[in-house]
């Protein structure tokens, strides 16, 4: 079972060479149709009850698209309140300066353990293995992630992190790492045992690291949505808390929760409402005293965002509020998982998201990972047209080709040269039309049909046949018609 | 501040030159904001009957226990559910009524108890804020009679009170409710559960794994149209 897959997309293989492994897994497509199946009916069936789900869908978006228009001044604001409150807001500009500014905050507290709720920016960031290199033990708390942290996995989707493993794996896995040999593979066996295996490290470490899933800028709030409450622990328990957020998950205001947590289960998870979702406000301790950590630290990171937000057709990417729905009805990520994508951020989403966390200079690939279907389109809660953005960086993707000499060898390049050339006079296409006529007519059986061709030609018909050419084109017929109707 | 000075005007300096105008003012910022668009359903539908038969429904299918009770007979309720846990050892917070703490169980108010001590307790019982009838939402605000969140967090049973006239019907209504953006807040949906092991919903991972209601009819005799919500 052990993949080791590579998320850094600056060292991950192109798309369709790091497919090929998972298309040849049957067992990773069972696991992965049987999760998306199964998130996708639930959702299905929640979303046809909501008679006002394009009304709710057009309020997220645009809601979302006026947090972004006013990013700069939502993010005072948010800032301002937070202080206010007792929080401490630090502002990082890469993955680097963020994982430095969290080691810092860690050996400021002297703390040698930290428990985490899942964060995938914290994955975007490489934080885990940065700080256990730093000699801090990282304890993921949330089950998926916990599966994938003790089988040395890779995460393979965004909500279900450990979607492409079955129970059998992860009684293997933790029977292996709890010493748990007698383990069955019984689902709510299984999730007893991280509760054991967890519950006294909740107890215990006095430091916590979330990621947000909404920043409320009236307000300085922290909202953190989930399911099994290991969140809810580390929010509370610790002394310290640190949360790690891209600069694009601010709301305007509180009320606003009023559409996104509409929206926001029904599509990740199918649910009418996740079972636990907390808001804090910086150190604010509510009524009562003493509720909650002593020390609260957000870490605003950009890595790449604001320049993601300066591009008019991009920057809808940012609206992306992590459901996955789009990644539960891909038809491309449903064939391979999540780790063909060499990034956190699998699917369509990913597909739009890391080549521009990566400034284009790595995963040009992943914007080709699609069939252009649009179905991510039709089930986003926030509009993000992503087959429109797919387009756009494919198109820069293009042009980064063309600035480079190997393409006079590159018969695609070639192949579409002659075409430019063939295409723009009329004689040259019906010259080229007669050619290809009689140069496939080395190829085509008698049955009419064409089962193999060489070089480029046989992408296509390795898995169909091409149909012969017609003796006449109908532009000859034409001609011919005409003739005989002029007599 | 451990991070260089100058981070902060970076990013921020990056985000104005994407987003223009550069500085909006507040009244700009606040007129775009208005115009977003808002169809979506705000107010219910419903009598305030189905709109208490919805959340029951709802609770029911997170596998929540709901019973139903009145005013009058809530102590006895309490004292009938918390016999029927078998458990014994009960936290509350410090501002429920003194008769909710039926006699016959130990109970320990919570006026700083420890994070050992509360573990250490088999139940709990709280108020609740209100709740949400279409998505089946019990909301905490943590005042004194919904406690600290540590203590609806640990003990594994919690039975919450909560009245009638306090449930609302869709989650626009709960938010235009609120008079002042609470600064605290958790919206509990049925039992803490997981679906991440081959998306099999398994009840109860780390928060409590039984949630019990018990929902009291304390609606005047001739049905209000409206919940009221408690003053914050």
């Amino acid at each position: 079972m052990n993949l080791h897959p590579q998320l850094d997309p600056t060292l991950a293989p192109p798309f369709p060479q790091a497919a090929l492994p998972m298309l040849r897994n049957p067992q990773l497509r069972k696991n992965v149709a049987h999760a998306t199946d199964v998130i996708q009916a639930k959702r299905a069936k929640l979303v046809a009850e909501k008679t006002d789900w394009q009304q709710l869908r057009s309020g997220a978006s645009a809601l979302r698209a006026h947090a972004l228009e006013n990013l700069g001044f939502y993010l005072e604001q948010f800032e301002t309140r937070c202080t206010a409150a007792g929080g401490h807001v630090h502002w990082a500009s890469d993955a680097a300066e963020a994982r430095q500014i969290i080691l810092d905050l860690l050996r400021q507290e002297n703390a040698t353990e930290v428990i985490k709720i899942k964060t995938m920016t914290s994955a975007e960031i490489q934080l885990n293995p940065f700080l256990e290199s730093a000699g801090i033990n990282v304890f993921e708390t949330d089950l998926a992630e916990l599966i994938i942290q003790l089988g040395e996995d890779e995460p393979s989707h965004i909500v279900v992190p450990a979607l492409h493993v079955n129970r059998s794996q992860v009684r293997e896995i933790f029977a292996r790492r709890m010493g748990l040999a007698n383990l069955s593979d019984d689902p709510q066996i299984l999730t007893t045992a991280a509760r054991t295996h967890l519950r006294h490290k909740f107890l215990s470490i006095p430091t916590a690291i979330s990621g947000a899933n909404f920043l409320i800028a009236e307000t300085g709030s922290v909202a953190v949505v989930e399911s099994e409450g290991n969140g809810r622990m580390c929010l509370t328990l610790p002394r310290t808390m640190i949360t790690l957020a891209g600069i694009e998950k601010v709301l305007p205001r509180f009320q606003d929760l009023e559409v996104m947590l509409q929206v926001l289960a029904r599509s990740a998870t199918g649910e009418r409402m996740n079972p636990y979702t907390s808001l804090w406000t910086g150190v604010a301790s509510g009524v009562t005293p003493g509720d909650g950590p002593q020390h609260f630290h957000v870490v605003l990171l950009d890595n790449q965002r604001s320049s993601i937000l300066a591009r008019p057709t991009e920057r809808q990417t940012l609206k992306c509020i992590r459901c996955a729905a789009c990644i539960n009805t891909c038809p491309v990520y449903r064939q391979t998982g999540g780790h063909a994508y060499g990034s956190v951020y699998p699917g369509p989403i990913g597909a739009i998201l890391t080549p521009q966390l990566m400034q284009m200079h790595h995963a040009q690939s992943l914007p080709y990972a699609s069939s252009l279907c649009g179905a991510c389109y039709e089930v986003c809660p926030v509009k993000i047209n992503i087959p429109e953005v797919l387009i756009d960086l494919r198109a820069k993707v293009t042009d980064q080709e063309r600035e480079q000499p190997a393409r006079f060898f590159d018969l695609m390049y070639i192949g579409m040269k002659m075409a430019n050339f063939i295409f723009a006079r009329p004689a040259r296409f019906h010259a080229a039309q007669r050619l290809a006529r009689i140069g496939l007519r080395l190829f085509t059986r008698r049955d009419g049909w064409i089962h193999s061709l060489p070089s480029l030609g046989a992408k296509w018909t390795q898995t169909r046949d091409l149909c012969g050419l017609p003796t006449q084109t109908f532009r000859e017929w034409y001609a011919g018609q005409s003739k005989t109707e002029a007599k | 501040m451990t991070q260089p000075p100058n981070s902060r005007d970076r990013i921020l300096e990056r985000i104005r030159t994407a987003t223009q105008p550069a500085l909006p003012t507040p009244a700009a910022v606040e007129e775009s904001y208005a115009a977003i668009p808002r169809a979506y359903i705000r107010r219910g539908q419903l009598t305030p009957q189905s709109r208490i038969a919805l959340l029951i429904e709802r609770l029911r299918e997170y596998e929540a226990e709901v019973v139903e009770s009145t005013p009058d007979a809530l102590p006895a309720a309490i004292a009938t559910l918390l016999a029927l846990s078998g458990k014994q050892r009960f936290v509350t917070p410090p501002g429920l009524p003194a008769q909710w703490l039926t006699p016959g169980f130990t109970w320990q108010i919570d006026n700083g108890l420890t994070h050992a001590e509360i573990e250490n307790a088999e139940g709990v019982l709280t108020a609740a804020f209100c709740a949400i009838a279409d998505s089946g939402t019990i909301v905490l605000h943590h005042g004194p009679t919904e406690g600290r969140r540590v203590l609806t967090l640990l003990p594994d049973w919690h039975l919450c009170i909560l009245r009638a006239s306090h449930v609302v019907e869709t989650l626009p209504e709960y938010f235009s409710r609120c008079p002042q953006p609470p600064s605290l807040v958790t919206w509990i949906s049925g039992p803490s559960a997981t679906a991440d092991i081959e998306m099999t919903r398994i009840k109860g991972v780390h928060g409590p794994r039984f949630l019990n209601i018990i929902l009291v009819h304390d609606e005047s005799v001739h049905g209000e149209a409206e919940a009221t919500l408690p003053e914050e």
